[in-house]
């Protein structure tokens, strides 16, 4: 405990050494504008900011990006509040009662609301990183290939299954990404996979330029598709959070806090999830469920508590196995790496301060959150006025530049052009992105660890199902393909519920 | 603190992405992925074993891709199926987000979202890496600005077309000015 707490403490006087207060303010504030503006997602943000980064020193680097991170989904709310559009898809949810609470004249309570449930979820989620990430850490250095490739694979059937409403369709997106990651060399025999003799394809597509494109180019075109719609105007009262708001909900806070951790922490789940899931555990627990959806300060409370809650969350799995649980943490995790660190098991054996660093970078953001969701109200109006004509080629440009600058190659553009188109239409055809993103990012440890494994074995695939951690993986993800088949969620409910309905019959008795 | 807020124009950018397509759309979908399925595993069974170099030929290449390409010919085999039991064979394709929509509406979307694709392949694909950057950047923010806002009519339009000029000559300047100087980032 003492050792946890003195690496802390290190945690802070590293991240805040030179201009990091200066970093963290600009960041966390290009994070709320990111946020706020319609079509503008956190994954977006952090994903530019990455190569606006990448010259940094990489604690400043991460401090920029984990503040544009945290921001992005606070920011989100704004809009959700004062124009019923979410700002990122994460804030959908704070439509539902924030702007309600708007049309009622109370936009200022509304925001005081989202920013005290955004902060306290974001403080829960990051003392769950500190407590649980070093202990799951330890834990899964027990981890060998056959449990890293079911990890993987639980990674996308998890996403596929819970992230866009259609199993069939994550499952198909998740596949995807997963090829993505196969095309250009291989590490076995350097062999160009895909590549059609073209070098540029034997490099392999950026997993940058493909996230740009996929929610950048394609967000710029979905914004520009329909036509302009004119939101209602609102007048803004005291945007001071109130104490008693906060302490009349604890138990909606300490909930929402728990679940959007725990959904954060599930791999390519993410921050709309969370926020869904927390809004309607707290209108099954709350004595005014009536009042949700006509302005709850409940309902929103549980909204942003569980949304901002989940950004700590989903860096757990980040940092303890490598494997991202939302699309921004993807991201974030792959600008780690660009940085030169390990995420994954190693990380606690190799640089154990580095968990206790991020949760510094995180209590920092959320504190510069906390400053800004007093002060800065005008000013994002101001943002919020500017017409999406002006601001989405602005947009595009950014994304050229963030895909060109890693590696300074025109090729990556490209790819960042193509994978917006593409990523577009599926979009259109509802494939959900998160899975796709965690394909991205999960392939290559899928590959190495399946071929790592059968050679370990010698081919034979036993020891996929037989090790204790591979079979209750594997059985996990068997389980979830299974429930997302809907006659057998349909009989396995039948049965789940006749056997509870004799349970509760036999208990009189 | 009490202030009050304008009526911004906004779009909302997320409406209607869990309305379901139509079966018809779904259908051409798993068609196409069936084919790019079907092709991903194809390539990967052409690709080389190595056996000579491994003995075994466990890290053949091709195993990870074929079984990628494998699930995807599969589960898209699924998607079709599902989509012609709900009617995706049938006239019309059965009902979808874009069912309602008068046809004008329908026209203007697409054709705001063709010139939107246009205008970014033609910077992106083509300007970027010809043009000097902040010219190919400046051109593009204008053509995007002025031309999506010259539907707006003709009242206000030389102020609006200075103002794009503005815009682009701004962002072009800035853009350098941020990445190149300030944070050291190298541009096209």
């Amino acid at each position: 405990m003492l050792d946890a707490l003195g690496m802390l403490g290190a945690g802070f006087a590293h991240v805040m050494q030179g201009g990091a207060a200066f970093h963290a303010l600009w960041a966390t504030l290009v994070g709320i504008v990111v946020g706020a503006l319609p079509g503008l997602t956190a994954t977006m943000g952090v994903a530019l900011l990455t190569t606006l980064t990448f010259s940094m020193d990489h604690s400043v680097a991460l401090l920029v990006l984990v503040c544009v991170y945290v921001g992005a989904i606070y920011g989100g709310s704004r809009s959700a509040i004062l124009l019923n559009i979410p700002g990122t898809p994460a804030s959908a949810a704070s439509t539902l009662d924030g702007y309600p609470l708007a049309r009622q004249g109370l936009a200022g309570r509304a925001m005081g609301i989202s920013t005290s449930g955004s902060w306290l979820g974001t403080l829960f989620g990051t003392l769950c990183l500190a407590l649980f990430a070093p202990v799951i850490g330890e834990y899964a250095l027990e981890f060998q290939s056959y449990e890293m490739f079911w990890v993987a694979m639980f990674g996308i059937v998890i996403a596929g299954s819970l992230a866009g409403g259609d199993p069939l369709k994550g499952y198909i997106a998740g596949f995807l990404g997963l090829w993505v990651a196969t095309v250009g060399q291989e590490a076995n025999h350097a062999y160009a996979r895909f590549a059609f003799g073209s070098t540029d394809l034997a490099g392999g597509l950026g997993l940058l330029p493909v996230l740009v494109g996929v929610f950048g180019v394609a967000e710029v075109l979905s914004a520009m598709r329909g036509p302009a719609v004119r939101a209602v105007s609102s007048r803004i009262d005291s945007v001071i959070p109130r104490i008693r708001d906060v302490l009349r909900y604890w138990r909606t806070v300490l909930r929402s806090g728990a679940i959007g951790t725990f959904i954060g922490a599930m791999p390519g789940l993410g921050e709309d999830i969370a926020a869904w899931t927390s809004y309607a555990a707290a209108k099954r627990g709350s004595r005014e469920a009536e009042r949700f959806g006509k302005g709850s300060i409940e309902g929103l409370m549980a909204a942003e508590t569980g949304e901002s809650a989940c950004v700590p969350g989903a860096i757990i799995p980040v940092l303890t196995l490598a494997v991202p649980g939302s699309a921004p943490a993807a991201v974030l995790m792959a600008a780690m790496m660009i940085h030169g660190l390990n995420p994954g098991p190693m990380l606690a054996i190799q640089t154990p301060e580095f968990i206790y660093q991020i949760v510094a970078m995180l209590i920092v953001a959320d504190m510069v959150k906390l400053f800004y969701g007093l002060l800065l109200v005008r000013p994002l109006l101001w943002v919020l006025l500017i017409p999406r004509e002006r601001l989405m080629p602005v947009v595009l440009v950014l994304c050229t530049v963030g895909s060109y600058a890693i590696t300074s190659r025109l090729f990556d553009v490209w790819v960042m052009l193509g994978a917006g188109l593409v990523g577009f239409v599926l979009r259109e055809l509802r494939f959900p992105m998160a899975p796709l993103v965690l394909g991205i990012v999960l392939g290559d440890l899928l590959d190495k660890n399946l071929l790592r494994g059968l050679v370990l074995s010698g081919g034979d695939v036993t020891p996929f199902f037989t090790r204790p951690i591979s079979a209750v993986l594997a059985a996990l993800v068997a389980l979830m393909f299974l429930m997302s088949i809907p006659p057998v969620n349909a009989w396995v409910s039948r049965r789940m519920r006749g056997a509870l309905g004799a349970l509760l019959r036999r208990r009189p008795a | 603190m009490s202030e009050s807020g304008e009526a911004p124009e906004t779009h909302p950018p997320f409406a209607g992405e869990r309305a379901p397509v139509s079966p018809r759309a779904d259908l051409i979908a798993a068609a196409v992925l069936l084919a790019f399925g079907l092709g991903v595993l194809g390539l990967a069974l052409r690709m080389p074993t190595f056996v000579e170099q491994s003995g075994t030929g466990l890290t053949a290449p091709g195993i990870v891709p074929g079984f990628h390409g494998t699930v995807i010919a599969v589960l898209s085999l699924l998607l079709g199926l599902r989509a012609v039991r709900r009617g995706g064979l049938r006239g019309g394709g059965g009902s979808g987000a874009a069912a309602g929509v008068p046809a004008a509406t329908k026209r203007e979307d697409a054709l705001r979202l063709f010139v939107a694709a246009a205008l970014g392949t033609l910077y992106a694909g083509f300007l970027v890496g010809r043009l000097p950057f902040w010219l190919a950047t400046a051109l593009f923010v204008f053509a995007f600005t002025a031309g999506f806002e010259w539907t707006l009519g003709r009242a206000g339009r030389p102020r609006r077309l200075i103002e794009a000029a503005a815009l682009a000559l701004g962002t072009g300047w800035a853009v350098q000015l941020v990445f190149e100087d300030l944070f050291l980032v190298r541009l096209p």
